[in-house]
């Protein structure tokens, strides 16, 4: 490997390390009310949890706003990432998960800016954040921090939907639903589920994205109500 | 942006973390500082309900939506301290949309006596015990401990009944934290309420006066 390929190594390291402060570790993405109605039982009710919200609603409409926010901030092409960010928003109907999707963007965006001072579109999007002309939606915040922290595509697209993986499993650690070893396991047989979004979803444009899981936009807005809870969403 | 000062109150479960905030808050007030309060709450959100029930619902101490409510994903510590992230998404919107608070008061859900803040969320530190844990706990140390502005030691009244040696306490707590402040209260009948109102008046809101009261004066 050369010095560039370490340096992309390294900052995909950082990124998808738990311990980078983004805040993920607040969200279930519904798996606690799920947990609370005994719907949710084991490794394979948590497995298929996680194919639905991969295959129906984060592949095919944040993966395909980073694609697009990290396309055209190589690009330099800041009016199409506004258009992305407005775009994974309004892909979001429950307002637990946008609310906590755009907090952990804006986080991650201001964390970024703390050592990275010289990328133009990072301090773009950080302003467009303060004047409220973007929402700092998280997939696209991602983007570009990716972008700044010079990791490709490909790279940036499987931390993705790797974050949300291990966000869920983690969650499922803490309400005692699996194992720590169960945990391990179920995120290694996602692998296949992760590889094959990546590939249904790549190269599509702003207009193709669109999300569809309607069970759990109910299961989401049913959490936003319950009286007692440990995450966010 | 302005920078709104805050306090992280930290405590084990059933130290008296939100009855404090319960208690200090209509001191606060009265003097005319405007108050807003995050509490992490670590399963549910009833000391949330409850403080905003107590303070803003019966006492109209403050508006409801000052009393947020935060859910931590069961990482009482994690939300305080290495991953601060959630809770500054919050401030930031306060310190945006309401720049007439005077204070900030971030309560951590009920956690271990290894619980601190980080000094990017909060300025200033109080860290609260109670007796009923015997009179061992600050000698035990831990960086809640050691490490706060002000350590309070709260449910003085339980220490007969509970085998609390007061004196204990207070010798192990001077040895521990040298020079830095403790005080004994009682929150249930506001004993050394107003003693913590003046640490939190001097130590970080450097005498200021409220802004409500300064803008009057500008006013006029």
């Amino acid at each position: 490997m050369n010095t560039d390929e370490i340096n992309e190594e390294l900052a995909v390291m950082q990124l998808s390390d738990s311990f980078f402060p983004t805040g993920l570790y607040s969200t279930s993405n519904g798996l606690e009310f799920l947990f609370s109605k005994n719907e949710i039982k084991g490794i394979e009710d948590i497995k298929k949890m996680i194919r639905v919200n991969i295959e129906q609603q984060i592949g095919p409409s944040d993966c395909v706003a980073l694609e697009n926010a990290l396309e055209n901030a190589e690009k330099k092409n800041f009016e199409e990432i506004i258009q992305a960010d407005e775009m994974a928003f309004i892909m979001k109907p429950i307002k637990e998960i946008r609310k906590a999707s755009t907090n952990s963007g804006i986080q991650l965006i201001k964390c970024v800016s703390e050592f990275v001072k010289n990328n133009d579109i990072l301090n773009e999007y950080e302003k467009a954040i303060k004047e409220k002309k973007v929402h700092g939606i998280f997939p696209v915040a991602f983007a570009i921090c990716c972008h700044a922290l010079q990791i490709r595509k490909e790279k940036s697209l499987t931390m993705l939907l790797y974050g949300f993986t291990v966000s869920v499993i983690g969650a499922a650690l803490r309400l005692g639903l699996i194992q720590h070893l169960e945990g391990q396991r179920i995120l290694h047989e996602v692998k296949p589920i992760i590889i094959q979004t990546l590939k249904q979803n790549s190269n599509k444009s702003l207009s193709d994205m669109w999300q569809f899981a309607p069970q759990f936009d109910i299961i989401q807005m049913s959490h936003e109500k319950m009286d007692s809870k440990m995450f966010i969403t | 942006m302005t920078h709104i000062p805050r306090i992280g109150i930290g405590g084990p479960v059933g130290s008296g973390k939100s009855m404090l905030i319960e208690r200090l808050v209509p001191v606060l007030a009265e003097i005319g500082y405007s108050i807003s309060i995050i509490s992490n709450d670590v399963i549910s959100k009833e000391d949330a309900d409850r403080i905003r029930n107590n303070l803003s619902t019966k006492k109209g101490l403050l508006p409801e939506n000052m009393v947020i409510g935060l859910a931590t994903g069961g990482c009482p510590h994690t939300a305080v301290r290495e991953d601060p992230s959630m809770n500054l998404a919050i401030i930031e919107e306060m310190e945006d949309n309401h720049p007439e608070l005077d204070l900030i008061i971030i309560e951590s859900g009920g956690d271990n006596i290894t619980t601190t803040f980080s000094p990017i969320l909060a300025d200033y530190f109080i860290y609260i015990i109670d007796v009923a844990g015997g009179d061992k706990y600050p000698r035990k140390g831990g960086l809640g401990i050691t490490n706060c502005d002000l350590l309070v030691i709260n449910k003085i009244d339980l220490a007969e009944l509970v085998g609390a040696n007061l004196e204990i306490m207070r010798t192990d707590a001077e040895k521990l934290r040298k020079e830095k402040p403790f005080e004994f209260i009682n929150c249930k009948t506001d004993q050394g309420i107003k003693k913590i109102a003046e640490h939190i008046i001097h130590d970080l809101l450097l005498d200021s006066q409220p802004k409500s009261i300064h803008l009057e004066k500008n006013k006029i």
